[in-house]
């Protein structure tokens, strides 16, 4: 727990954390999320993955970033503004293939990340598989 | 001058469909890049077009090897949303279905890192001992690979006669301690060819997030049997095999040690199982509105499942799967650099991929 209010601190979140489901989860209003990945690295947390998800056509895709500390699983919660989103890959590199995963299957840019295909083949269109509007 | 030397998608020295192209100066290994997605079956996508019901069904297909890890997360976040408790007989047959799987695709991977160092005898000792452990997953279950194990609220299946299964793990273990153990951890040829092969640092393992016997064996004591406990894990006794050379001889010995706390783990499971109903409820789950997370420890390490409900459909909005493969497979880049061309199938073995996983 004192990690969690110290996180918060350190990245000016007013929400409190919510323990849903057996984890932790945060839905800050504004996450600055290269400081977050920053932050998460300096307590030496595990980066698990990122969950990216549509929930309704139309709707912005939301973002999950999901970190480990001593088996206590951290959730970040935000939305992409637009299609851009920082890339965290120079801070974690962890995050490089989720990051080409996410920009295959929503059309998300990680701006500061380049990206080479990971899971599509050459000739395959990118971006839109997991997009609400995907046919 | 360096030489660029491709291996894959398809050839002999890689078990399943993936690319390694090698940037080699002599016979050192300067670079690797990695390339995936052979086996890629948009299988997170088929997820938001199945039924609570049939979506455990299409995860159990993710894998081969541990097909029952993935019915086990998906069925554990559906009941963590819809707020369901397995009755306390279905968590422990969990757990003995968990270890083994843990025990057959261990016993797997000595077989092919065997075949892999040309050490053959290490493969017709291990293939041997697996047989028996599968005719025990046939026995319970009916199946060899897709064993239909679990189900949301409990299990599909009882195991009626715990000690049929006592009696096999006897034998079991002895030909382990036999075989198996002594060529894991002592038989020179077995170690010579892996030490100091492949290394990955304490440092790097953290940085790159790797998980499992690949982890542990970087030093790192994660395990989320014992981290964050599921099922009935938190009663059962048993060690974190931890070894801190990061090369293959340690990843080797990590899963060696784990095959015998597997064995602790199914007799203590065993022999204090408690009676009475393993099925569950009856009724079709109400699944409400909101996000769930899973987390097991599969033969190579977590796996993580994170499902998302609107509470109005009886299909998820989505399922994310992050396998211990794909948290594993970029720290191959990091062994491979510096080692000798001819070690790099036995190093691309020693994290016990699994692409069938990792493409999804």
């Amino acid at each position: 727990m004192n990690d969690l209010h110290q996180i918060s601190s350190v990245l000016g979140l007013s929400e409190t954390w919510e323990e849903k489901n057996g984890s932790w989860w945060i839905a800050p209003a504004a996450l600055d999320i290269r400081l977050m990945a920053a932050v998460m690295r300096s307590h030496e947390a595990r980066f698990v993955t990122l969950t990216a998800m549509q929930l309704a056509q139309d709707a912005p895709i939301r973002l999950d970033y999901h970190w480990d500390i001593n088996g206590q699983l951290l959730t970040f919660t935000t939305y992409a503004q637009g299609n851009q989103v920082p890339s965290i890959v120079d801070l974690c590199e962890a995050a490089d293939w989720v990051e080409r995963e996410t920009h295959e299957n929503f059309s998300i840019d990680f701006t500061g990340h380049d990206y080479e295909p990971l899971l599509l083949r050459a000739g395959d269109a990118s971006g839109l598989q997991l997009r609400k509007e995907a046919p | 001058m360096s030489y660029r030397v491709p291996i894959g998608p398809y050839h002999p020295a890689l078990e399943e469909p993936y690319k390694l192209d090698l940037v080699c100066e002599g016979e050192t290994v300067r670079d690797a890049e990695l390339h995936i997605g052979f086996n890629f079956r948009g299988i997170e996508y088929l997820a938001e077009r199945r039924n609570y019901a049939q979506v455990i069904a299409l995860m159990e297909r993710v894998c081969g090897i541990c097909s029952n890890v993935h019915t086990l997360s998906i069925c554990q976040a559906i009941e963590r949303l819809a707020g369901i408790t397995p009755p306390e007989r279905a968590l422990y047959i969990r757990v003995i279905m968990a270890e083994l799987e843990r025990l057959h695709s261990h016993i797997l991977w000595a077989g092919i890192a065997g075949k892999v160092m040309g050490f053959k005898t290490m493969f017709m000792a291990s293939f041997e001992l697996r047989e028996s452990i599968m005719d025990a997953l046939e026995a319970i279950s009916g199946n060899r690979v897709n064993y239909a194990m679990n189900r949301v609220g409990g299990v599909n299946r009882d195991i009626e006669d715990p000690g049929l299964l006592l009696g096999m793990l006897d034998g079991i273990e002895k030909a382990l301690h036999r075989s198996i153990i002594p060529i894991f951890t002592k038989n020179h040829t077995a170690l010579t060819r892996c030490v100091g092969v492949g290394v990955l640092s304490n440092e790097r393992a953290k940085s790159l997030g790797v998980v499992g016997p690949t982890a542990r064996a970087s030093g790192l004591t994660q395990d989320i049997r014992r981290a964050a406990p599921y099922a009935v894990y938190e009663r059962m006794c048993f060690e974190v095999p931890v070894e801190t050379g990061g090369d293959v001889r340690a990843r080797l010995v990590v899963r060696a040690l784990e095959i015998l706390e597997s064995c602790k783990i199914l007799r203590h499971a065993l022999t204090t199982m408690p009676g009475g109903d393993w099925w569950g409820s009856k009724k079709k789950p109400k699944v409400p509105a909101g996000t769930a997370i899973s987390r097991i420890e599969g033969p190579r390490g977590e796996v993580l499942y994170s499902v998302t409900a609107d509470g109005v459909s009886d299909m998820p909005t989505r399922i994310r799967v992050r396998t211990p493969t794909y948290a594993n497979m970029p720290a191959i880049r990091v062994m491979l650099r510096g080692a000798h061309l001819a070690d790099a199938p036995l190093i691309q073995a020693s994290i016990d991929p699994c692409y069938s996983c990792t493409d999804r």
